[in-house]
């Protein structure tokens, strides 16, 4: 029992960290119709900030979180003007391949600025733990699923109580409709690209802890984004969230009562599973892509 | 008939003739290209005319090369026979997974196909007893007629090249005759294509099969040229350099496939200089491609022509085609 309490919080952590960068990948499609294929490369980029602003400039962990996601936010709004606006009008694939492109880049740019040894990002909660019940479980991990719960709630706010947030939803439903009733849709379609990079940055400055910082992070993490996203249901946030901790559970549960080798395959199979026989997820809206 | 015919006598001579004056090492980067375009040949039907966005090719590539590894090494075949079970092997698969993955469209199948990919991965790099894990299948034969080994850059260069040709024409054949002319249909208008009295299933995984042998052709001339295959080699990575390279070269065309593969089989070799920022550079110039000749380097060619012939009034909307 103290092994598997163990085990379910872990899995909550890193479950909360990838609906946190499935969130973020969520955000994008619904307002801009974007499969974000260097979404994991977002999150990349957030560990390293939190390695720019908490190992090299030492700031004290309050300024250095704060300082790793203004940086964020801003490549969030870079992103857009150089990426996003120059492809929008090409076809599904060319923005598969696009966001593949600049998944490279920023991966690249990461060994070359960072070089290929991994760092070992500290975690405010430093390596505390707690026991529950015989379980071991580390103040980190808590952390995770508490600041996710705090996050999560804060999006809930912002698209249902404030006036942005609902105008997120409006460009997100209906692009031209948004426009003609006065919207500035240009601004809120590059605010969802920095809130999307704020949050891979948050889900990053998390993981950095519990994994370690490398530069090849982000491949397996968009993977996972993508699973999650899938069961959850595309373009749903809720979805989102259900699918990250599922992915999350999965493979920490699975890897020790299943086979760790095969822990993968399970979010996979089960990504696949659902595209063939649900592929709306478990809160997804009916789609069209479907013959 | 024409059309077919004269491009691969085109591939065999221009093949021949760039053969003849690459030195030794290029040689082995032409041999992977010429591999690679019939990987990416195939990739065109599949998305070039049926316009089924595909992720995970390289697991059909990789199918092809382990049933030829594991057939001619385990069981001790010989290549001559392996290679067709292998490719009759992935057909079968690819039918399979395609009757119930085809039902997706656009971003829904790309991603998973992606996880086909992935899981193709983490099958061949697990199933040790079968494919030997992470640590692959080496000592694959050579492919020999006869007494004569096929062995060597120079030897090899001709069965990839005359295998090229014949795909490249069997391809050019194809998108003159009626099925590949479904296939277009398919992708420009599904439903207006059902309304015709197309049955836009068979269509789909007939052009998703085709570009899955066309695969695992290009996956058996991989393992008999590098003679080992690791699953290094198949990951979605490489499908999405496939895919790449058709882009790059120019969707829907023959000659784009095999320009494409050239170009970024050998670009890290050209881009040597720029030492490790070189993957850096190729997302840049990938994504300038993509911005500035969505068409592709066909596009580019085309564009070049004189206006005059431009003229003419066009119907066609859809993905160009080389004709000439």
């Amino acid at each position: 029992m103290a092994d598997f309490i163990q085990l379910l919080v872990n899995g909550l952590a890193i479950g909360s960290v990838y609906a946190l960068a499935a969130i973020g990948f969520v955000i994008v499609y619904s307002a801009t119709g974007v499969v974000n294929f260097a979404a994991g490369q977002f999150v990349m980029f957030g560990t390293f900030a939190g390695v720019v602003t908490l190992i090299n400039a030492q700031l004290p962990w309050s300024v250095a979180y704060g300082a790793a996601l203004a940086i964020m936010a801003l490549f969030g709004a870079l992103f857009f003007i150089t990426v996003y606006l120059p492809l929008r009008r090409g076809s599904i694939v060319t923005i598969i391949i696009g966001t593949v492109a600049v998944g490279i880049i920023m991966q690249n740019a990461a060994l070359l600025s960072f070089g290929s040894w991994p760092f070992r990002l500290p975690s405010p909660l430093e390596d505390r733990v707690v026991n529950l019940g015989g379980a071991i479980i580390s103040t980190h991990a808590l952390g995770v699923v508490g600041v996710t719960t705090l996050m999560v709630a804060g999006l809930w706010v912002l698209f249902n109580r404030t006036s942005v947030g609902i105008g997120m939803r409006a460009v997100a439903q209906d692009l031209q409709a948004a426009k003609l009733m006065g919207l500035k849709v240009n601004r809120l379609l590059a605010l969802s690209w920095v809130l999307a990079a704020v949050l891979a940055g948050v889900a990053g400055l998390m993981l950095g802890p519990m994994w370690f910082a490398d530069v090849n992070m982000g491949d397996p993490i968009a993977l996972k984004a993508f699973a999650a996203t899938i069961i959850g249901g595309f373009g749903s946030l809720p979805g989102a969230i259900v699918g990250g901790l599922f992915v999350g559970l999965s493979e920490v549960l699975g890897a020790s009562y299943v086979s760790s080798a095969y822990k993968d395959l399970i979010s996979f199979g089960i990504m696949i599973l659902f595209l063939l026989v649900r592929p709306q997820g478990v809160f997804g809206e009916k789609i069209q892509d479907r013959g | 008939m024409r059309a077919p015919l004269a491009i691969a006598a085109a591939i065999l001579v221009l093949g021949g003739l760039i053969a003849s004056v690459l030195p030794e090492y290029y040689l082995r980067l032409f041999n992977l290209s010429a591999i690679s375009a019939v990987a990416v040949i195939g990739l065109n039907f599949a998305f070039g005319y049926a316009g089924l966005i595909s992720l995970g090719h390289a697991a059909f590539v990789g199918m092809g090369a382990y049933g030829l590894a594991i057939l001619t090494t385990a069981w001790g075949w010989s290549p001559w026979l392996a290679m067709p079970a292998a490719i009759a092997t992935t057909a079968a698969l690819a039918a399979l997974i395609g009757y119930p993955l085809l039902r997706l469209r656009g971003h829904y199948l790309a991603l998973a196909t992606l996880g086909l990919n992935v899981s193709f991965y983490i099958v061949t790099s697990n199933w040790i007893g079968l494919t030997g894990g992470t640590n692959g299948i080496a000592r694959i034969p050579e492919l020999a007629i006869g007494s004569l080994a096929l062995s060597g850059e120079h030897r090899f260069l001709c069965v990839a090249l005359v295998t090229l040709a014949v795909v490249a024409a069997l391809a050019a054949m194809l998108h003159a005759s009626r099925h590949g002319r479904e296939m277009m249909a398919v992708r420009d208008d599904e439903i207006a294509s059902e309304m015709i009295g197309i049955d836009v299933t068979r269509v789909k995984i007939t052009a998703f099969v085709l570009s899955a042998i066309c695969a695992a052709v290009a996956g058996c001339l991989f393992a008999l040229h590098v003679r080992f295959v690791a699953p290094e080699d198949f990951t979605y990575a490489h499908s999405i350099t496939y895919l790449a390279m058709l882009i790059v070269g120019g969707e829907g065309t023959i000659v784009g496939a095999i320009l494409g593969a050239i170009l970024l089989t050998f670009l890290p070799e050209w881009l040597r200089f720029l030492g490790t920022a070189y993957l850096l550079f190729f997302g840049l110039l990938m994504l300038c491609i993509l911005v500035f000749l969505p068409t592709g380097l066909v596009g580019l060619g085309r564009r070049m022509r004189p206006r005059s012939r431009k003229t003419a009034p066009s119907t066609s909307v859809g993905v160009p085609e080389m004709t000439s």
